[in-house]
């Protein structure tokens, strides 16, 4: 296996001289064996659940008859879940997942996560949730502040429409937004290896940040395109000298979440010292035809449910298992009950999950009750930073307080 | 600079610090279009602000031709219900390349992105070219009559559910989108407008192919929305959106970011003027746009290359001012890599723009299209874009007077001198390198000014708007 040092030697990268983004540099000599949280090469992979996902058509409460009463049609019958514990089962959808967590022992189901007075616009919720701050201005992450402590390479691996998140937002170096390996590669109409060289040289040199005429505009937004472009430039050729043939261990499902994640498993086995991963599934604002058992809702937590089962498995196989943590969540739940499309609104309250060889499998906290709703919505019972608290401590190694802020106890999400 | 809010919107008049010139003229193009030519710049220059801003405003009638093929191409044999939505999009980025009113083809942009409604779930070409004809014929017209027909727009009414909505148990997507994202934006209305609002959206229905509101299903009982009460129908709900104090202001401030700047956040006092105006206009948006475009802010450091270009602007923008043929098929597909599918934005906010256009993958996605338009290599685009031939028709010879023609071209000669010079040493560079023995000096010399031109594309200033 090549080591990162090896990797970095081997690469035309350094050819980028002191000009290389701090943090490509610096993988090369990190030292991954103290024994502190986040020293190890811990690995986070988010998975952004984008829309809403409906927390309650998650995680059933199967033996509520609350449950059956709020959704005459779209609730998921009592022998169809996929048991976790005497009172609550995952979708129907999720058999893959409910293996991990009979059989692994890999999951575990944070329930009922949520905050203060929710927010139920879209977009707002959304950034609430990546800067961990009900602040009226968002302008930095929650992970972009985790990687001014722990500088790590991280990759948004990103669909062709998606923007790089605002919680990677405020990184010392931009976190690269990658769609494929095939495209993330700088072209030129050089003829001959030398004229190729000499055009890739300019337009590498005229990205330099340190240089933007002040004369040109506003020198921010100038700044900012030369940034990207360097840091892009490198990373792109990075990135080129892994092979693109990678073999997993598992089959993974034909979606586009299941390839997000099979090329973040590429670039972790690859030992380029990645370890941060940002990946989201779009389609969870299910206000009409949501389905029960079967249909659009079923679909999504299928492939939510086998990607994330394939990656865990195919990282087990390698034996990084033990590396890596799969934390999802969403913007908000939906509302309890089901609206005349058979479908839900805007909601709250919804369980997150954590997939990893070393997550506390089995379930945290109570499923939110079905009698104290507060205007139809569930009641939080976990506010979501003290999950944050929790991966930035125990897996990122990385003070929470000045990112999510003081009150926010860790929950016992690590074994 | 700052802009001093009491002349802020006065009209521009050329100033020794603000001089009327390729800068303004260029910057005039890129935001009330999609760039200018060589020869738009120097008309421009030459005409003066007053008849280049009338000429940018009027826009010239479309050509019978244009209007022939663009209808055809949109009519039901070329454009079925099925269409794949590739094809709508190549539809529009045609009309880009061709229009003679660049201002309309932008503002209608402006409120696909406002209305953002995607194709991926309405899965309905004619519906989608039916929005696209009530934004364009509003593009530059009332915004009032576009909100209100916009409750019945047929792919909206997919897209947000509405028409799935009932009186028994109400679908509350248009009622929240219309106050958030649509007409206030957040934080000028409560949960319970939206709840009370989306009764008044139960009962609409798409009936061959129109919304109409179908009684049996409405909820025709009283709700209380801001505080009023009525029987409301929809209809009622977007005029109580249009009399919130909160509507003028939230339309302006977007239409700031879209003609003005990405990053700039103008004041209240900057604001509040324009959308008084906006109000007693009746909300006519193309009095507003007037106003923004000839004003002191608009040609003020404050807007110039305050934009990151949206990848239809820099793709449009460059077929234009390479003045190249290049199809539309192969670009829709080509924006597809850059993050923007025209009739397929990423969610009902629509493209968030500014920095967010760029990434890592969508900036090499710029460079590889920049690189397809100005080679041979690459089949998809052909060579109807071709440097070496614009440069021939302008009579630009040498490798100084190609560099400086094409940073005159596309960056109004607003790149470094060491940008200037490292393109040059490219040039130089292309002397020592062994070229394949069969080139001639004309193939030579063809894939010089490709090359070059290529490399200005990739400018970090040619990102900028």
């Amino acid at each position: 296996m090549t080591t990162r040092r090896d990797f970095l030697r081997g690469s035309s990268l350094l050819g980028f001289g002191a000009t290389v983004p701090g943090f490509l540099g610096r993988t090369a000599l990190a030292a991954p064996n103290a024994d502190k949280p986040g020293a190890k090469d811990t690995v986070l992979v988010v998975v952004q659940l984008t829309g809403g996902n409906d927390g309650l058509n998650t995680v059933v409460p199967f033996t509520s008859p609350d449950y059956y009463k709020l959704r005459p049609t779209i609730a998921i019958a009592k022998d169809q879940v996929k048991k976790l514990t005497d009172d609550i089962g995952f979708h129907p959808a999720m058999g893959e997942l409910a293996k991990l967590y009979t059989d692994e022992g890999a999951v575990c189901v944070v329930q009922g996560v949520g905050y203060p007075n929710p927010n139920q616009s879209h977009f707002r919720s959304m950034d609430i949730w990546h800067a961990a701050s009900t602040a009226e201005t968002l302008t930095e992450g929650w992970l972009g502040k985790a990687l001014k402590k722990r500088p790590v390479p991280g990759f948004h691996l990103a669909g062709g429409n998606e923007v790089a998140p605002l919680a990677l937002a405020g990184a010392p170096v931009r976190v690269p937004s990658v769609t494929s390996l095939d495209d993330f590669k700088l072209k030129t109409i050089g003829a001959t290896g030398a004229d190729t060289a000499a055009q890739k040289g300019v337009i590498t040199a005229v990205a330099d940040p340190k240089a933007p005429d002040p004369k040109a505009g506003t020198p921010n937004l100038l700044d900012f395109v030369a940034r990207t472009q360097m840091n892009t430039y490198a990373s792109s050729e990075k990135l080129a000298s892994i092979g693109k043939n990678y073999t997993p261990k598992v089959p993974y499902p034909n979606s586009a979440l299941a390839n997000k994640l099979k090329l973040a498993a590429q670039l972790i086995d690859a030992g380029i010292g990645a370890r941060l991963f940002y990946v989201s599934i779009d389609g969870f604002d299910t206000h009409a035809g949501q389905g029960g058992a079967t249909g659009a809702h079923a679909n999504l937590l299928t492939q939510v449910s086998e990607s994330i089962s394939a990656f865990y498995r195919d990282l087990a196989g390698r034996g990084h298992k033990d590396r890596v943590c799969v934390m999802t969540f969403s913007e908000f739940g939906r509302r309890s009950y089901e609206n005349g499309s058979k479908g839900t609104d805007h909601g709250a309250g919804a369980p997150m999950l954590l997939v990893g060889g070393t997550v506390k499998a089995g379930v945290n906290g109570t499923h939110p009750s079905l009698t104290g709703l507060k205007e139809g919505n569930l009641v939080h019972g976990t506010d979501f930073r003290q999950v944050y608290a929790a991966v930035l401590e125990k897996w990122l190694g990385v003070d929470s307080k000045p990112i999510v802020g003081d009150g926010f106890k860790p929950v016992e999400v690590f074994a | 600079m700052a802009v001093d809010p009491k002349t802020a919107w006065q009209p521009y008049t050329p100033r020794t610090d603000a001089p009327w010139d390729r800068k303004a003229v260029g910057h005039l193009y890129r935001r009330a279009g999609f760039g200018a030519t060589a020869a738009e710049l120097d008309a421009g220059v030459k005409d003066g602000p007053a008849k280049a801003l009338d000429r940018v405003l009027t826009g010239a009638s479309e050509t019978d031709d244009f209007t022939r093929t663009s209808d055809f191409m949109a009519s039901a044999r070329s454009m079925p219900t099925g269409a794949p939505q590739q094809r709508l999009s190549a539809w529009w980025i045609d009309r880009m390349l061709k229009t003679r009113h660049p201002l309309r083809e932008k503002m209608t942009l402006f409120w696909h992105n406002h209305f953002a409604t995607s194709n991926a779930k309405v899965l309905n070409a004619r519906f989608m070219l039916g929005q696209y004809r009530l934004i364009q014929t509003h593009a530059l017209g009332c915004f009032a009559d576009l909100l209100t027909a916009m409750g019945t727009d047929p792919a909206m009414l997919v897209w947000l559910d509405t028409n799935t909505s009932t009186k028994a148990a109400p679908n509350e997507n248009y009622a929240r989108e219309v106050m958030e994202l649509f007409s206030l934006g957040v934080g000028n209305y409560t949960e319970t407008d939206i709840r009370e609002a989306a009764k008044a959206f139960t009962g609409y229905e798409i009936r061959d192919g129109k919304g109409a509101l179908n009684p049996r299903q409405h909820d025709a009982g009283e709700k209380t929305v801001f505080g009023k009460k009525g029987a409301f129908t929809g209809e009622d709900v977007a005029k109580l959106c249009l009399d919130h104090p909160a509507c003028p202001r939230f339309i302006v401030r977007k239409l700031y970011r879209f003609l003005v700047s990405d990053t700039d956040t103008p004041p209240a006092e900057l604001i509040d003027p324009l959308a008084e105006e906006y109000r007693a206009s009746g909300f006519n948006t193309g009095t507003l746009v007037s106003t923004i475009l000839r004003s002191n802010v608009f040609f003020s450091p404050t807007a110039y290359r305050a934009k990151i270009k949206s990848p239809v602007e820099f793709v449009v923008g460059t077929v234009r001012t390479l003045e190249g043929g290049t199809g539309a098929l192969p670009l829709a597909d080509a924006l597809d890599s850059l993050g923007q599918v025209l009739f397929a934005p990423p969610s009902v906010k629509g493209w968030d723009g500014g920095p967010a256009w760029l990434n890592a993958q969508t900036l090499l996605g710029r460079n590889n299209i920049a690189l397809a338009l100005t080679s041979t290599e690459d089949g998809r685009f052909g060579a109807r874009c071709d440097p070496a031939e614009l440069l021939a028709k302008h009579g630009i010879k040498g490798d100084a007077e190609t560099v400086d023609f094409l940073l005159g071209l596309f960056l109004q000669g607003d790149a470094p001198p060491a940008t200037r010079n490292k393109l040059l040493d490219y040039l130089r560079s292309t002397k020592d390198v062994k070229y394949p023995a069969y080139w001639t000096g004309d193939d030579l010399a063809a894939h010089r000014t490709r090359a070059v031109t290529h490399l200005a594309l990739t400018l970090p200033e040619y990102q900028l708007n």
